[in-house]
């Protein structure tokens, strides 16, 4: 292993990359991309269905109209006693959307109300009406009860459960929202970085197989050295994009909050919607990642990176194009994509045995691992061992890679299988 | 002394037996040249000479050490297929490829701006490899090869893909380098340019060396063998010769082969007849004869 060679080919694999349009393009495209997936939905949640549809009320009971009215007087509107043939015809021909017929037999609960409609409008739909309804008939019967203030008081509260979360220096507000919000994210962050850098890799092989480069670059350095340059020069390029995503984040994060605050708060449909925007405060609080969440991530994206871009070096290697890559690529791509599966019972319990041995595989624990630290205490030795677990399968792998890689970059016009692949390790 | 000398030398793939046991020695200041078919295991034995294939068994020793990382530095090679970095710059990309050979920052931009303004390519320096002409890119492939200034020179297929005029410089380039004590070898199909230029060859067949030496030599040893004839005239003549062969023939020269038994002087007999002779002489065979004889003879 020649250092100076080494720092020769790191130095032209990052900078030849910083400089390029697609680096400064990814770097400001990736964040807006993960923005919207995040930001677009909510916004979406937050908007009122826009097609209005019209409930047709015929209220036997004269009280209960006027209530639906009051709650929601866009929506119901009365119809006269006809049978129910002619309400039938009503929705069939389109003059209203549904309806409903109340009767005293609602009040006494005897019966529940029964809604006949289009079937459009979704679940929404029911469940807003659901929720009309059940408030009309509970504040008629509360009134026929005669029953006072204080008891309706003690029927509208919402108790919400804060939790709190020990630890040996003391107790800490936590909100499982937030961190499971942190917790996903960066399972995402890590997922797509393994694909990114992982195809950078590869093509950049590739490039230099296909450019024929590759025979001038070995009559001077080891292929090792090569691969070794390449790997660590894009790792560094994939935590210079991490460092620029973190700073500017974090100061559009101090600016944003309020803001932020703003538009969420308008969309929520509590009683306090007034107080929470004049709180200019987020339904959640804004998360505050620890220092060791941090760490376990940058620790956990670079030993993932290395495992998998060593792999993905090693197929770039076996082939004369990119387009030959696909088939070697798919037992490289299962690994990578099996923790997607995991990520609902890891996230619902993160301390569970399921949770803990995936977490701790070395293929998985990139993307679990650095999750699991952001939504619950994990105990120090799990996180070590599964650094630990992964720095052993990065050198296997390395060093198997490496021994394909030597061989593959000069084989050209035959794509390979896996079996050659593993002739090629044997070869001297 | 031998500057490369190559020591029993196999190396197989899988099925293929690519090098056979193949030894020769390449001596100090001369221009070796490789000869053979397609296949014959020029490249292979070209790459473990490189280091960058290491060989089965035999070995190949560099100034007397044997190929290593190290000896990587004491050689220039010029592979067939030509390869830079089509994305990178051409100054750039001379000064990375001279740094990984080991030459210092400040020697390698000496050593690229002389070879620059030799090829008359200074002003490309800015430029995109990927941005300039088939033949620039030849030039800066060219340079980035000796701009280290290596002691061994290998040239694989050197003159393919060059116009009259840079084959020109080319070749005076490689005769300087011969001149100034640098070693050679060079592989090629080219006869013509072997037989200009190298002072030894060896032929391969089929992953063997089947014949090796100094040039001059391996033709003696094939004897005065061949009738080289020009003359003017009607040249169908020819086909009424029997026990003959020809080589490189032409309307106004060809080269005759007699079979054991045919008699010289029947032959020029008969070109009197037909045709107005300006030269009839005896000469050695050419390099092509001598391949197509090795390599057919070996087949038989």
């Amino acid at each position: 292993m020649d250092t100076t060679k080494f720092m020769l080919i790191f130095k032209r694999e990052y900078i030849t990359r910083v400089r390029t349009k697609a680096f400064i393009l990814s770097t400001i495209l990736a964040p807006l991309g993960l923005l919207i997936l995040i930001v677009v939905p909510i916004i979406l949640g937050s908007m009122q269905t826009e097609q209005r549809q019209i409930i047709g009320i015929q209220d036997e009971t004269s009280t209960l109209l006027v209530r639906l009215l009051d709650q929601n007087p866009d929506r119901y509107i009365p119809l006269p006693s006809v049978t129910s043939d002619s309400l039938r015809t009503l929705v069939l021909r389109g003059n209203v959307d549904g309806y409903i017929v109340i009767t005293e037999e609602h009040i006494d609960g005897s019966k529940a109300p029964e809604l006949f409609y289009t079937g459009t409008g979704g679940l929404s739909l029911v469940s807003e009406i659901r929720g009309d309804i059940r408030a009309a008939l509970q504040n008629e019967r509360l009134d026929r009860a005669e029953v006072g203030e204080a008891v309706r008081e003690i029927l509208a509260m919402r108790t919400s459960l804060q939790t709190r979360v020990l630890t040996e220096t003391g107790e800490q507000k936590s909100d499982t929202m937030s961190l499971f919000f942190v917790g996903y994210i960066m399972f995402f962050i890590i997922y797509a970085a393994m694909f990114g850098y992982g195809a950078v890799i590869m093509r950049s092989v590739i490039e230099e197989k296909s450019s024929r480069i590759i025979e001038v670059i070995t009559s001077s350095v080891r292929p090792f050295e090569l691969l070794l340059g390449k790997v660590i020069g894009v790792g560094a390029l994939g935590l210079t994009q991490f460092a620029i995503w973190s700073v500017t984040g974090a100061g559009l994060l101090a600016l944003a909050a309020p803001l932020a605050g703003l538009l969420m708060g308008g969309g929520g449909s509590s009683a306090d919607m007034g107080a929470a925007a004049a709180q200019a405060d987020l339904p959640f609080d804004l998360p505050s990642i620890g220092a060791e969440v941090w760490v376990t991530f940058i620790l956990f994206f670079l030993a993932g990176y290395l495992i998998y871009s060593s792999l993905y070096a090693a197929v770039g290697s076996a082939v004369d194009a990119e387009s030959d890559a696909n088939q070697l690529m798919i037992p490289l791509m299962i690994p990578i994509m099996l923790p997607l599966l995991f990520i609902g019972n890891v996230a619902s319990d993160p301390n569970s045995t399921f949770s803990v041995i995936t977490s701790l595989v070395p293929f998985f624990a990139p993307m679990l691992m650095p999750m699991r630290v952001a939504m619950t205490p994990v105990p120090f030795w799990e996180v070590a061992l599964g650094l630990i677990l992964c720095i052993i399968t990065f050198i296997g792998i390395m060093w198997l890679s490496a021994r394909i890689y030597r061989v593959g970059i000069l084989m050209y016009g035959k794509k390979a299988s896996f079996g050659e692949l593993f002739k090629w390790v044997r070869y001297n | 002394m031998s500057v490369i000398q190559v020591q029993q030398v196999s190396k197989s793939f899988e099925n293929t037996h690519a090098v056979k046991e193949v030894s020769f020695n390449i001596p100090k200041g001369s221009i070796y040249g490789i000869l053979g078919p397609n296949g014959a295991g020029k490249t292979t034995t070209i790459r473990m000479i490189n280091y960058i294939t290491v060989p089965d068994s035999g070995q190949i020793l560099i100034n007397g050490r044997k190929a290593d990382a190290q000896t990587q530095r004491e050689i220039g090679y010029l592979p067939e297929e030509r390869g830079l970095y089509k994305k990178m710059k051409v100054g750039e990309q001379l000064m990375y490829l001279a740094q990984l050979k080991g030459m210092t920052k400040d020697a390698a931009r000496k050593s690229i701006k002389s070879w620059l303004d030799r090829f008359e390519a200074t002003d490309w320096i800015g430029k995109e490899v990927g941005e300039l002409s088939k033949g620039m890119q030849q030039k800066i492939q060219f340079i980035s090869t000796v701009a280290h200034d290596p002691d061994i020179y290998i040239f694989d297929e050197p003159f393919s893909g060059l116009d009259p005029i840079n084959s020109e410089l080319l070749r005076n380039v490689i005769l300087e380098l011969k001149s100034a004590g640098k070693t050679i070898l060079f592989s090629t199909h080219r006869m013509e340019q072997v037989e200009q230029m190298c002072d030894f060859i060896c032929l391969y067949r089929q992953g063997e060396n089947v014949l090796n030496g100094n040039l001059t030599a391996i033709k003696q040893s094939f004897g005065k063998n061949t009738i080289m004839l020009e003359f003017d005239g009607d040249h169908t003549f020819l086909d009424t010769l029997s026990g003959v062969r020809f080589n490189n023939r032409s309307n106004r020269t060809v080269e005759i082969l007699p079979d054991q038994g045919t008699n010289p002087q029947d032959i020029l007999r008969h070109a009197i007849e037909h045709v107005r002779v300006n030269r009839f002489e005896l000469i050695y065979p050419s390099l092509q004869e001598i391949f197509i004889q090795t390599v057919n003879q070996k087949q038989g």
